[in-house]
């Protein structure tokens, strides 16, 4: 809406000079003098009985100032998962055993890093191997080792969602098929590690702790838990952070840690892990076995949808049971399923945790919902993208119990994908296809694992004498441009320019709670607290200036362009400067101030937004090598108003890249727990020259619940990515894919089935033989 | 024991006592506290260490601090001239050619060494430049629009002063 | 209309298989122990559910349930 004089224009990213000059400090730039740089040992084994840890040789080692073993910790648990205390399943350092791989059960604190990495040689540890598990579906059996006591085959959650009647659905239906499939997990390998910077204040018994994190209060509250110590007297600073993608959600032993060794030795200590550490000990996306059942008309509509899961939780909790319920959520988005039901098992395992990455359970969910679909089109003779769109939702469609589309643009955007497919693509060339695949994601959710008593967002603005403001949150910009975003939100609500505005962001010392950086919850959630502040100031303002106006009460006061003025007469106002300063007079000299806040209610159980929309890849294969050449990739988007299109863009197309990399390169193949790729070398990430051109046109819709119209656009573009991609070669030369990552011997397997299937129905046809539906 | 470092970086002179074993990376970082440097990785395999190196592009994480005795060093640090941003700076800005900024200087570094060396490059030639640094957050293909951008701006700047 | 009560704590639903959709919603060990007193498994239960397509996990606690959920009142 071109009403708006900041939201909707390209906006350059308020953080970009500190960014390009190399000014801009990450915790991993940060030091604090008089600081010990702290390291971890950590277990060779899966899963073992600590016996027993002498440091005695350590501590001798000149430069080591403080040595820790699971006993010389507070020893509180904690948890994202708060809510439910048997889930909180975290510590400091392993107590009685180690759980997978890396696990950590000492930290050193000494006056150089080398130093920290020679006493860790010299610490000996006695364990005792016990038996290991490392697939789910070997964990949830009978005889298989417990990794944690209480969770009788090993599992650590579960899930059911049900509405209609599924069974009578799929006795409905014309057709009917079931898939199985495997997803590998990925990494999400932030260019930041996880690093921690505490410092223990002696005088005060306070902590303040800087650390790579996407949400300050989680690592507050995770850190009271552990350290059992208030919540206020720990306060968490996030400096710039490079790179989150969902992996930086659960407080993880270096800030724990840093923690401690700081309140034992009265210095500030830093760890930093190494990137070996950070491929092999941090959350990762939950691999996991998928069995989807399928029931449609033969016009394709879905009658009935039933899906089954058990993911490879790996050690501990993190934010992998909210994963397991979206899983079963996004998996339905966006269509309408009259009939659906879901059952998904969290499965403890010998392995490093699976948790919350970019797309929270949407992506193994749509790559085998979009491929079966494919599947299920082509029996029945229907167009892919036509199948889609008899099965997309409209406004006001709602999963009954669960969650309801309020804004909500899925049919434009096929409508628009149709039209501008036919000049982008006219024709495919051999061995070359066309595959979709629809998505949505919310914008934030509404659950409350974390248990948090305070409003789930908030903000709160000063407006200073020359009308400079101060915005201050606990928001993260975690690189998605969520500090560009706050600002613009907050000008536009005042009618100012982002120039005004001086952002506090990211600091638990700072205004009140708001949850974080996940779930794509901040430019709905924050943004709307950020309004509602800056609501009440502009209330304050235009009341000021109605009073000097001296018109009837029946005329509108805007403000807008650095003015306060009449709507219908816009000659008549003032400066918003001037305003500013007669408010302050008229409150006694007391600076004008607002307190905004935003937790959603009667919004169902899951998001009171959800950005949508349709993907289209095209790609061709090459049936000697098995390679597969992503050549282009189109998006259809709705993601409400768009608040900045810059910054939009960068999410959609980063979203895209980490999508296409789960499609076509990106594993962790582990052998006994062990990561056979720890590195960047090893572990292949998508580069320059693989990333196809990508076309994204937006479909704006007025989302009501979102500030200025606006919901999500940092995730739901992930997941459509390598379904999309699949289903092109599906398109090119029949090949199925059960599992996710596309590698050319893969490939070239599937793309031999096909032949071998396409000649048994060349075959069969001919011997006039047909299969009844 | 440590040996004698001289280097200048960024226009300046420094002497230095390092241990032979010290990277150019934890020099720049650590002894001159330029931390606009980053390090992502073990391996030598992200390219954030990127700096100029006597007018070639090099991950500092891959040559000793000795290597570069008597040598010129630029950084990141090093671009803008006074509180004017660089071309390069000012296109990546304005382009959207970064989000979390970690992998930035590298890319900035390597796209200075490119046009220095080949001012008009073809979209391919910044794909073939810059393939060696991972970056997690923008696709890519907004860094490639932000070098294009760039190499005109500087066009632009050399025959204004022709002018 | 007939209302059920869980055996193990003070929930009330109106079916056999909601009451086992709850029970199995359930993850202290309570609710654990008296399923074993009924020769049954919780982790049995789940392994049902979710490896299998239909309800066979809650069809089957159901089963018992209409033998030992005791039928009371809405309060």
């Amino acid at each position: 809406m071109s009403e708006y004089s900041i939201i909707g224009k390209p906006t350059p990213n308020v953080d970009g000079p500190a960014k390009v000059t190399g000014e801009g400090q990450y915790t991993f730039d940060m030091t604090l003098p008089n600081m010990l740089y702290g390291k971890l040992l950590r277990s060779p084994y899966p899963h073992a009985k600590i016996i027993s840890i002498d440091t005695s040789e350590a501590e001798r080692l000149p430069g080591v100032k403080a040595i820790i073993t699971g006993k010389d910790t507070p020893g509180g648990k904690w948890g994202l998962w708060r809510r439910f205390r048997e889930l909180a399943d975290q510590q400091a350092l392993a107590m009685d055993k180690v759980r997978f791989i890396g696990d950590p059960l000492a930290a050193v604190a000494a006056t150089t890093e080398e130093i920290a990495e020679e006493a860790l040689d010299l610490i000996e540890v006695e364990y005792e191997q016990l038996p290991a598990v490392f697939n789910p579906l070997e964990a949830i059996k009978d005889d298989a080792p417990m990794v944690h006591d209480d969770f009788p085959n090993n599992i650590n959650a579960t899930r059911h969602i049900e509405w209609g009647d599924v069974d009578k659905g799929f006795k409905e239906a014309d057709y009917v098929r079931e898939d199985r499939y495997v997803l590998e997990a990925a990494h999400p390998c932030a260019m930041e590690v996880h690093n921690t910077l505490a410092s223990y204040d002696k005088g005060t018994g306070r902590l303040t702790v800087w650390t790579s994190t996407g949400s300050p209060y989680f690592v507050q509250v995770n850190l009271a838990e552990a350290l059992k110590i208030r919540e206020g007297d720990v306060r968490v600073i996030k400096p710039h952070v490079g790179g989150h993608y969902g992996g930086k959600n659960s407080t993880m032993p270096d800030a724990v840690n840093a923690a401690i060794l700081s309140m034992k030795t009265g210095r500030p200590v830093k760890i930093v892990f190494n990137r070996d550490e950070e491929f092999t000990t941090t959350e990762h996306r939950t691999g996991q076995h998928m069995a989807l059942k399928i029931g449609l008309k033969k016009d394709g509509t879905i009658v009935a949808f039933e899906v089954k899961t058990i993911t490879n939780g790996g050690a501990y909790t993190g934010l992998g049971a909210t994963t397991l319920y979206l899983t079963g959520t996004f998996i339905t988005m966006p269509y309408k399923i009259p009939n659906y039901r879901y059952d998904g098992v969290r499965a403890y395992t010998n392995i490093v945790w699976g948790t919350s990455i970019r797309g929270f359970g949407a992506v193994p969910g749509k790559f085998c919902r979009e491929t079966q679909l494919d599947r299920a089109a082509r029996d029945l003779g229907i167009d892919p993208l036509e199948i889609r769109r008899r099965n997309a939702v409209e406004p006001g469609y709602e999963a009954p119990g669960q969650y309801k589309f309020e804004s909500c643009g899925i049919m434009p955007c096929i409508d628009k994908m149709q039209e501008r497919i036919k000049t982008k693509w006219p024709k495919v060339g051999k061995d070359e296809g066309i595959g979709y695949s629809a998505f949505a994601y919310m914008s934030g959710g509404i659950f409350n694992w974390i248990h948090t008593p305070y409003a789930f967002s908030s903000a709160h603005i000063k407006v200073n004498i020359d009308g400079t403001v101060d915005l201050y949150s606990q928001a993260a910009d975690v690189g998605q441009g969520h500090n560009t975003v706050a600002a613009m939100i907050c000008a536009e609500e005042l009618g100012i320019g982002i120039e005004d505005i001086r952002l506090h962001l990211g600091d638990t010392a700072h205004a009140y709670t708001d949850l974080g950086a996940w779930g794509s919850r901040e430019t709905l959630m924050n943004g709307n607290a950020i309004k509602d502040a800056a609501a009440q100031v502009k209330d304050v303002l235009i009341s000021i200036a109605r009073l000097k106006l001296g018109e009837n009460i029946a005329y509108d006061l805007v403000a807008k362009n650095k003015r306060i003025y009449l709507e219908l007469r816009p000659e008549r106002g003032f400066s918003y400067y001037d305003i500013v300063k007669d408010a302050i007079k008229a409150n006694d000299g007391v600076p004008l101030t607002g307190t905004g806040h935003y937790t959603p209610h009667n919004k169902g159980m899951i998001s009171p937004a959800y950005g949508m929309g349709i993907m289209a890849t095209k790609a061709k294969v090459d049936r000697e090598t098995g390679h597969v050449e992503v050549q282009d990739v189109l998006i259809v988007h709705d993601c409400g108003q768009v608040i900045n299109p810059l910054g939009a863009r960068g999410q959609v197309e980063g979203s895209v890249h980490m999508g296409l990399g789960y499609g076509l390169c990106e594993e962790m193949p582990m052998d006994q727990g062990m990561l056979l790729n720890p590195s960047f070398v090893d572990y292949k990430i998508l580069r320059q020259r693989d990333m196809p051109p990508i076309e994204t046109l937006e479909v704006p819709t007025y989302e009501p619940n979102g500030p200025f119209g606006a919901k999500e656009a940092a995730e739901a573009t992930i997941a459509p990515a390598a379904p999309s991609m699949a289903n092109a070669v599906f398109q090119a030369c029949g090949a199925e894919f059960f599992s996710n990552v596309l590698k050319p011997e893969k490939v070239l397997n599937a793309v031999k089935e096909a032949e071998k299937k396409a000649k048994r129905t060349r075959k069969s046809t001919r011997k006039g033989t047909r299969k009844a539906k | 024991m440590k040996r004698e470092l001289n280097i200048v970086v960024n226009g300046e002179s420094h002497n230095l006592f390092v241990e032979p074993r010290t990277l150019l990376v934890q020099v720049i970082r650590g002894e001159l506290g330029l931390t606009g440097t980053k390090q992502a990785c073990d391996s030598s395999s992200c390219a954030a260490c990127s700096v100029i190196l006597d007018g070639k592009v090099v991950k500092s994480c891959s040559v000793l601090a000795l290597q570069a005795n008597g040598k010129e060093v630029l950084t990141v640090e090093g671009l803008a001239d006074g509180v004017e941003l660089h071309p390069i700076q000012q296109a990546y800005i304005d382009n959207w050619a970064f989000q979390c900024g970690f992998c930035t200087s590298g890319q900035i570094m390597a796209t200075k060494a490119l046009l220095d060396e080949n001012p008009k490059p073809t979209r391919q030639e910044i794909r073939d430049a810059l393939d060696g640094h991972i970056c997690r957050c923008t696709g890519l293909n907004m860094i490639q629009e932000a070098v294009q951008d760039a190499a005109q701006r500087i066009q632009a700047q050399k025959s204004g002063k022709g002018a | 209309m007939a209302y059920f009560k869980c055996p193990v704590c003070r929930k009330i639903t109106s079916t056999h298989f909601d009451l086992a959709r709850h029970y199995l919603g359930q993850t202290d060990k309570k609710h654990k122990e008296w399923l074993k007193t009924q020769d049954l498994s919780y982790a049995r239960l789940i392994t049902m559910q979710v490896t299998e397509f239909g309800n066979k996990g809650y069809d089957a606690l159901a089963k018992v349930l209409k033998k030992e959920a005791p039928e009371v009142e809405m309060p």
